[in-house]
């Protein structure tokens, strides 16, 4: 159906203002809900590749990700309960000290567009925060801390020390990222898995939620 | 422990360094100044030497072997700002000089010295605290120099007595930026200035942005940096001191303006609460200290005037900014920018003003580029279109070696006039930039600027929405700091940093933070003025907007040159 085309094409473009009426266009038309999302999420998956192979950069992938995210806005009370969110359930958030969110919400958009449920816990968060947060869902499987500021790596350590003393620990997974985070510091403090960008960031989701 | 000789092939030096020592630290123990803007991390790869004639980073090269170091002397003159324009002001400052005749006490008396001192000055002992390291002074002046004596004073305070005519009072302003120093010495008497020096911040060695140094003294307590950029004061302090024949002891005052970062890192104050969010400063009031008590080595009870600051990212450059542009008089809605190492933007005038810092990181310093380069001999300044392609502009008229902030603008909207780059930012075909091309431009390069400037123009937008008023409502655009004086304010809308219904009224104010600082030397109602405008300004979080993503996101693109632009530039003779 070349409306679902349409709808791919305005992802890759990031063109967010003409998202809205090409979906419902879609729909008009008779594509499922189901079937338009799937085809977002692959269309996701394009930038995602191209971004990794820095054949584009973050300025493509921001405008993306916002274009993937108002079309799904569309989608999501036509979805059946299993429709979006079905690969699980994944908390996020920029540890404390640490205003900084762009790239959290670009992981954040990603991880959504791969098919997660995405609770953005925001800025700022508090390590009790982070753990009061796995305890109200007791069926996450990921919890992503990031933090953009090398004077706030402390706070990243403190709350994966927290997590990692607390009896849910076996039933998730740490993932940490942001600019001044290295796979050797992850291992450091403990993580489970470190990316270096949203794109990578969604597809380890992936991996790990398996 | 093995010992090892680096000889410094350009500088002729060779120095002795244990094994396993880098390069890097090799350059700085010789006293070479040594760029590392990632701090050593091997990820800018800006510190490139040739180690026995090979390019290697001289961060990650551990020497273990007798070496020769070719450093590549890239950055040799740099250009730096230092005039801005001037506000005259009466002369009234915090410091005051008399000229005084001293009466010798008579047969049959007993006043003191000290008494007829202030009886000289017009008052009585009273009036004035006693300082009994100046008695001596007076009693020389009495025996050998019929009592004419000059007296220095603050207020109230008698700072210093000395014979008429014995050595000048001099006055000494410093704007400690990110990246640059520059400082200024003025005559104590008139407030004329006399001189000014500048220097790059020695700080960079430590990490180019505050982040990097803040986290530095995080790790291992603030004194180094602190020492650092004292004694690189010490050092401009007598440089002044060389142009003008006078002496650093002749220095009274001192006054300062700079960043948060750069305040808190001179007096010595933990960075700590300036990298954590809220990031607020740990102390933001207008401050006289005593200059001895921070390495400053000039007349032993002279003091330092610390302009206020606004917030942690918003800094006392700032208020100078605002001081210079007489702000708290200004009727006219004024927007005032200053694109150094952080950007700092304030919309107002004498009845409201909000100021906002945005991260436009540091593209416009030539990071993050591949070419990109500071102001300096071999940047590509500017450019422009012929014959639909670009020609660029050499500091110094050489051979290009890299591309600056200025340039970056100019070539860019060059590329976007000749549709070789489209709005989306999308790079069409590769653009050298140099007749043998190495010097270009890359499409990660382009997304680097756009990222930077829609910073700023996202900080603006919001800054104008905050205010309640139109983007044509503000009257002027002064933008501050070296960068504003070499960009180009057509290119700079036609890119989109700057917004385009404001391109006829963008006026470059030089180093307006100097300006500040001197002024706060001429004129003591000038620094309460400062106190004033700090505390009656806004501050806008940007990263605590809702509304901030989506507005940097807007800003990504580049604008679109529209019929009616284009019709209106044909009219202009474009």
């Amino acid at each position: 159906m070349s409306k679902k085309e349409d709808v791919s094409n305005l992802i890759v473009k990031g063109k967010a203002k003409l998202i809205t009426g090409a979906v419902q266009d879609a729909l008009d038309e008779g594509c499922e809900p189901g079937e338009l999302l799937d085809s977002m999420i692959e269309a996701m998956d394009v930038v995602g590749e191209k971004f990794k192979n820095n054949e584009i950069f973050v300025p493509e992938m921001l405008v993306a990700a916002r274009a993937m995210k108002k079309g799904v806005e569309v989608l999501k009370p036509l979805l059946a309960e299993g429709g979006a969110g079905t690969a699980g359930k994944v908390i996020i958030g920029t540890v404390a000290g640490d205003l900084h969110d762009i790239g959290k919400n670009l992981v954040a958009m990603m991880i959504e567009s791969a098919g997660f449920e995405v609770i953005d816990l925001g800025v700022d968060v508090s390590t009790e925060k982070f753990v009061d947060a796995v305890r109200e869902n007791p069926d996450v499987k990921i919890v992503a801390l990031s933090a953009l500021l090398t004077t706030t790596m402390p706070a990243m350590k403190n709350t994966v020390d927290v997590l990692n003393k607390q009896d849910f620990r076996s039933n998730i997974k740490i993932m940490v990222g942001g600019a001044p985070i290295t796979q050797e510091f992850a291992d450091e403090i403990g993580a489970d898995a470190y990316t270096t960008d949203a794109a990578s960031a969604a597809q380890e989701a992936k991996i790990l939620a398996a | 422990m093995d010992v090892f000789q680096v000889t410094f092939v350009n500088e002729n030096k060779t120095i002795s360094v244990k094994e396993e020592t880098t390069v890097l630290e090799a350059m700085r123990m010789a006293g070479l100044s040594a760029d590392a803007p990632c701090g050593g991390m091997g990820t800018c790869g800006k510190c490139q030497v040739k180690v026995d004639g090979a390019l290697c980073l001289s961060c990650q090269e551990r020497i273990e072997e007798d070496i020769t170091v070719e450093t590549l002397q890239r950055e040799k003159s740099h250009r730096i700002l230092v005039s801005g324009t001037k506000r005259e002001v009466p002369f009234l400052p915090f410091l005051s000089v008399k000229n005084v005749q001293i009466e010798a006490c008579r047969i049959g008396e007993s006043t003191s010295d000290w008494d007829r001192l202030c009886l000289a000055l017009g008052g009585t002992a009273k009036d004035y605290e006693p300082n009994l390291s100046v008695l001596e002074s007076i009693a020389r002046i009495l025996r050998e120099h019929q009592g004419k004596a000059r007296i220095v004073l603050r207020g109230d305070r008698i700072l210093d007595v000395r014979p008429q005519g014995a050595a000048p009072v001099r006055m000494a302003a410093f704007d400690i930026g990110t990246t640059t120093v520059a400082g200024y010495l003025l005559d104590g008497e008139s407030g004329k200035e006399l001189a000014s020096a500048s220097s790059l911040n020695p700080q960079t060695e430590y990490g180019a942005d505050v982040i990097m140094r803040a986290d530095y003294c995080l790790k291992h307590g603030s004194e180094a940096l602190a020492d650092c950029i004292r004694k690189q004061l010490g050092k401009l302090l007598k440089e002044l001191c060389r142009k003008d024949g006078c002496v650093p002891e002749d220095i009274f005052q001192i006054s300062i303006v700079g960043n948060t970062c750069m305040h808190h890192l001179f007096l010595g104050i933990s960075p700590d609460s300036l990298v954590h969010a809220p990031y607020n400063p740990s102390i933001s009031c207008p401050l006289i200290l005593p200059a001895k008590d921070y390495g400053l080595e000039i007349y032993p009870f002279g003091e330092i005037l610390m302009l206020p600051v606004i917030a942690g990212f918003v800094g006392a450059d700032t208020v100078g900014c605002l001081l210079a542009a007489n702000l708290e008089e200004e009727e006219k809605m004024t927007l005032l920018i200053d694109i150094g190492t952080n950007g700092e933007i304030v919309l107002g005038n004498k009845n409201r003003r909000i100021a906002c810092s945005t991260a436009a990181g540091p593209a416009f310093e030539g990071a993050k580029i591949a070419c990109g380069m500071r102001g300096a001999e071999g940047a590509i300044s500017h450019a422009h279109l012929e014959n639909g392609k670009v020609k660029c502009q050499v500091i110094g008229g050489g051979r290009p070696a890299g591309i600056c902030g200025s340039g970056l603008i100019d070539v860019l909207a060059c590329l976007l006039e000749a549709g070789i780059v489209d709005e989306s930012g999308r790079l069409e075909e590769s653009c050298p930039l140099s007749e043998d091309g190495s010097v270009y431009l890359t499409q990660k390069d382009i997304r680097e600027v756009q990222l930077a400037k829609a910073a700023i123009a996202a900080g603006i937008r919001l800054l104008v929405d905050k205010m309640g008023i139109s983007m044509e409502e503000i009257s002027q655009v002064y933008i501050a700091g070296a960068f504003g004086n070499y960009m180009d304010p057509k290119n700079a809308c036609r890119i989109g940093l700057l917004p385009s219904e404001l391109e006829d009224r963008i006026v470059p104010v030089g180093n307006a933070a100097g300006e500040g600082a001197k002024l706060a030397l001429q004129n003591r109602d000038e620094f309460a003025r400062a106190r004033r405008l700090a505390l009656h300004t806004e501050f806008l979080e940007l990263a605590a907007l809702p509304e901030f993503q989506d507005c940097f996101i807007d800003e990504l693109e580049f604008p679109e040159q529209t019929d009616a632009i284009r019709q209106e530039k044909r009219k202009n003779g474009y």
